[in-house]
């Protein structure tokens, strides 16, 4: 039986990435290609971002950094030398897509821009993830994942009823997903460019702006502005709107909350669904009353149903019980957790989620989030831990470019790797 | 010479509907896939109830303007799938095509017969995309979702907000725009290994499951740390770090200040820009940008640890300055310094002030038979040889059904006809629109 692998199997990726651009490399490995992280000499500063392992800070034990470069091999290589340069040239030879996120024109300042690159190797594709692409004004502005989510829209879009917290900010949602963005959108081009070099046999050059990303993630703001003129309130744990909507987001009995989407739904045939939910915790209030069989009683009532009876209902259970006794009636609420509780939730470990990946240095092995999406055919699976600084300096400088052992030492001692 | 699409000659059967699997389809379509839309009236969602169409257009199925953005690049045919004939017609053009993606709940597809395996006896190397709330398997893979209730669940709503109050979550529907690009990444990775190996295959994706690895520091700092995110101070706000609480890192970077959203003038609900300085140099720039005014020379203010120390005051002093200048006049002086600034933007400021987005045309206006000229989001990637441009708007419902099934399947002008007489490509009940007429003649 043949091993079955991931659908980009076969690919070389040369990914000259720091926080921008790594979670991109992560996708493409994961899913099979043969991606080598270049780090400078010394590894990628991205290292000392935590936490840490233990809270012991090293380049080595960042699982920021564990997480988002899993399934790629690293090697570490100067390119402010001559010397590093070429080794990137005879790597850029055999690679089939090259992800880097430098500065615009870092690159063609070092004579590693694409025109360079493609005259050994037409089919290269070369892709520059970058804060604001390769032109504009802002081209050269200095970014960070919180300012991405400010210009992009997404805070314009989050943050809290006044009655909640007065005076609030707007709020820049958490976890990096700036750089999320991004790299979707990355991944998206280069995914592209390869399909259609199966056809043409052509690489090319692929320009990504990540402001332009965020720009794109914030659902129907644009056409609200566009279409309507409006300009959207920030609502507590819910969708922005030209108006206050109904809330959505109730605390439970154990102090957590419920995303309970009922606002906008309320029609006699769900409110007696409601109140068959409801009563199996005994909180169905008033809702069996005939009278909610007409549409102009629940509308004048639908505070009170949303307010008194579903608030009063999710207030008197845990919001996990909440969650399943809702969907299992057809509900499309759910429990607003927190990530500890999403690594018990059993509908993750049937899908086979969750992965060991062993960190043979440490000699203990650590559960890892895996596959977004179960493809039949190929595998995504993380390969291995994150690479150690240089780790497979050996093996691909000196088995797969020819290098000698003693040339390796001299190269290191010139910076060049 | 027209330039070369990436996804020349591959065509995509898209029943998907709602937002997330159409914004999928709708880059697969900005690519060059031939995306054939299937949709019937009576079962529609997405077009309608509509709350974007023009204040002076009749709402209809055709007038909704996030429809149209969301849609654009897409040909629309009205098809009765749950009629013998109009399965019929959807296996023939499975028969043709190169992709099948859908975002209904798990079972819906297969009790039409058209299951994975009934697809393949049609198309043995078809790749076929399920976006559905929890996957295809599972336990739990009969429940439902929205992007909230995703975003919920996979517990991406409680990192956003303040410490000490209820989450904040996010405003709009992160996954179903996130969700979307899944699915099309997965079609686009199905399609590559296709061309690679011949093979097709099901890629069954969830919208809860691919929420997970979106908060992945996270679950290390549990799976490794054993720390949870039940903690003081967590999440911060826009801070990265609050005040007062153990000095952990909060998943976004690195643990700086200053780190926050400041009000800028004339103090409107949109007037912040947020601000970040990564290093003491940076913090150092931000001060001279500020005047180098008495209080940023405080000893204490100097080094990173003074500065997420005293953050409460460091941010006042801040908030006092910005005030005194709008947030694009802030952002340009403080950026000429080498200082991290950019303004909070609604999608007005984006679309009319960004100039940023104008000098790289995001947004293009576009015709659309029923909504006029408007404004459209453009792809945020420049491919070199084979540019995605918006090249066709939304469709109107049904509008392409004779180019379908008379250019595409070969069925004659009289089989058009009876199929409208049937029920099979509009209700027969409902009234028809007048370029459906047309179509008939």
């Amino acid at each position: 039986m043949t091993e079955v692998r991931g659908p980009l199997t076969g690919l070389r990726v040369l990914e000259l990435a720091d926080e921008k651009g790594q979670f991109c490399g992560k996708l493409l490995g994961d899913l099979g290609a043969d991606v080598v992280k270049i780090e400078p000499p010394g590894g990628e500063p991205c290292r000392h971002v935590g936490p840490f392992l233990d809270d012991i800070p090293h380049p080595e034990r960042s699982l920021s950094f564990w997480y988002y470069n899993t399934s790629k091999r690293g090697i570490t290589l100067g390119l402010a030398t001559a010397d590093g340069r070429a080794l990137f040239r005879r790597l850029a030879a055999e690679a089939d897509v090259i992800l880097e996120t430098f500065q615009p024109g870092r690159l063609a300042a070092m004579g590693l821009d694409h025109d360079s690159l493609r005259e050994q190797n037409p089919g290269l594709i070369l892709c520059s993830l970058t804060p604001f692409g390769q032109t504009g004004p802002w081209r050269d502005f200095l970014s960070s994942d919180l300012l991405h989510l400010a210009a992009g829209g997404e805070m314009a879009s989050s943050g809290y009823d006044a009655a909640d917290v007065p005076d609030a900010p707007p709020i820049a949602p958490g976890g990096g997903q700036a750089w999320h963005m991004g790299c979707h959108f990355a991944y998206i081009s280069i995914m592209a460019a390869l399909v259609y070099r199966t056809v043409s046999g052509l690489g090319q050059y692929i320009d990504v702006s990540i402001h332009e990303a965020c720009a794109l993630t914030t659902e129907a703001a644009i056409a609200n502005y566009v279409y309507r003129g409006e300009v959207l309130l920030r609502q507590t744990g819910r969708h922005h709107a030209a108006g206050v909507t109904p809330r959505t987001q109730f605390r439970a009995k154990d102090g957590t909350y419920v995303t309970a989407l009922v606002g906008g739904r309320l029609t006699p045939k769900y409110i007696g669904e409601l109140a068959d939910l409801l009563d199996s915790n005994g909180m169905a209030g008033d809702l069996r009353d005939p009278k909610y069989q007409d549409a102009a009683v629940i509308a004048a009532n639908s505070s009170h149903i949303i307010e008194d009876l579903v608030g009063g209902y999710i207030a008197s259970l845990p919001a996990e019980e909440v969650y399943h006794a809702a969907q299992k009636r057809g509900f499309t609420w759910g429990a607003v957790r927190t990530p500890e509780e999403v690594l018990d939730d059993p509908h993750l470990q049937d899908r086979d989620f969750w992965q060991q990946v062993e960190h043979p240095d440490l000699g203990r092995s650590f559960v890892y989030p895996g596959a977004a999406a179960i493809y039949h055919d190929s595998p995504w699976r993380i390969s291995r831990r994150a690479p150690l600084i240089g780790e497979h300096n050996a093996e691909i400088y000196c088995e797969e470019l020819g290098l000698f052992r003693g040339e390796l030492s001299v190269l290191s001692e010139s910076q060049a790797i | 010479m027209p330039r070369p699409r990436a996804l020349e000659n591959i065509r995509v059967v898209d029943f998907s509907w709602v937002r997330a699997g159409p914004w999928a389809t709708r880059w697969l379509g900005a690519l060059g896939a031939e995306i054939i839309k299937i949709e019937w009236p009576e079962s529609e969602r997405g077009r309608l109830p509509s709350s974007t169409t023009p204040r002076d257009v009749e709402v209809n199925l055709n007038t909704s303007g996030n429809f149209n953005d969301t849609n654009v690049n897409k040909k629309s045919l009205s098809l009765n799938v749950r009629s013998p004939k109009g399965l019929e017609i959807v296996k023939r053009l499975i028969g043709i095509s190169d992709i099948v993606i859908e975002n209904f709940s798990s079972r819906v597809l297969r009790n039409w017969g058209l299951g994975y395996e009934a697809m393949c006896e049609i198309k043995p190397d078809i790749v076929y995309v399920s976006m559905s709330g929890y996957g295809h398997t599972g336990r739990n893979h009969q429940y439902t979702t929205f992007g909230p209730v995703a975003q919920s669940v996979a517990g991406l709503t409680y990192l956003s907000g303040l410490p000490d109050k209820p989450p904040a979550g996010w405003g709009w529907s992160y996954m179903d725009d996130t969700g979307g690009m899944y699915g099309a990444m997965c079609a686009l990775t199905g399609l590559y290994h296709r061309n690679q190996t011949g093979r097709g295959q099901h890629i069954d994706l969830s919208q809860m499951v691919s929420s997970v690895p979106l908060n992945g520091p996270a679950l290390l700092d549990i799976t490794a740390n054993g720390r949870g995110s039940r903690r003081a101070g967590f999440p911060p706000g826009n801070r990265a770090h609050w005040p007062g609480t153990p000095l952990i890192n909060n998943y976004r970077g690195p643990t700086v200040a200053p780190h926050n959203a400041y009000r800028t003038h004339p103090g409107g609900y949109n007037d912040w820009c947020v601000i970040v300085c990564h290093s003491d140099q940076e913090w150092q720039r931000l001060a001279q940008v500020m005047g180098a005014p008495v209080w940023a020379a405080a000893d204490k203010f100097a080094t990173v640890a003074g500065r997420l120390e005293h953050q409460e005051e460091l941010d006042a002093h801040i908030e006092n300055w910005s005030q005194t200048l709008g947030k694009y006049e802030l952002t340009e002086l403080s950026q000429a310094a080498g200082v991290r600034a950019l303004p909070v933007q609604s999608a007005e400021d984006r679309v009319e002030h960004d100039p940023q987005l104008r000098d790289r045309r995001m947004y293009l206006p576009m015709e659309h038979p029923a909504l006029g000229v408007h404004k459209v989001q453009n792809a945020p990637f420049k491919m070199s040889e084979t540019p995605a441009e918006n090249h066709l708007p939304s469709p109107l419902i049904g509008q392409h059904t004779r180019e379908i099934v008379e250019g595409l399947l070969g069925f004659s002008r009289e089989e058009l006809r009876a199929g409208f007489a049937d029920g099979t490509f509009w209700p027969t009940q409902r009234a028809r629109f007048p370029y459906m007429e047309d179509m008939l003649r």
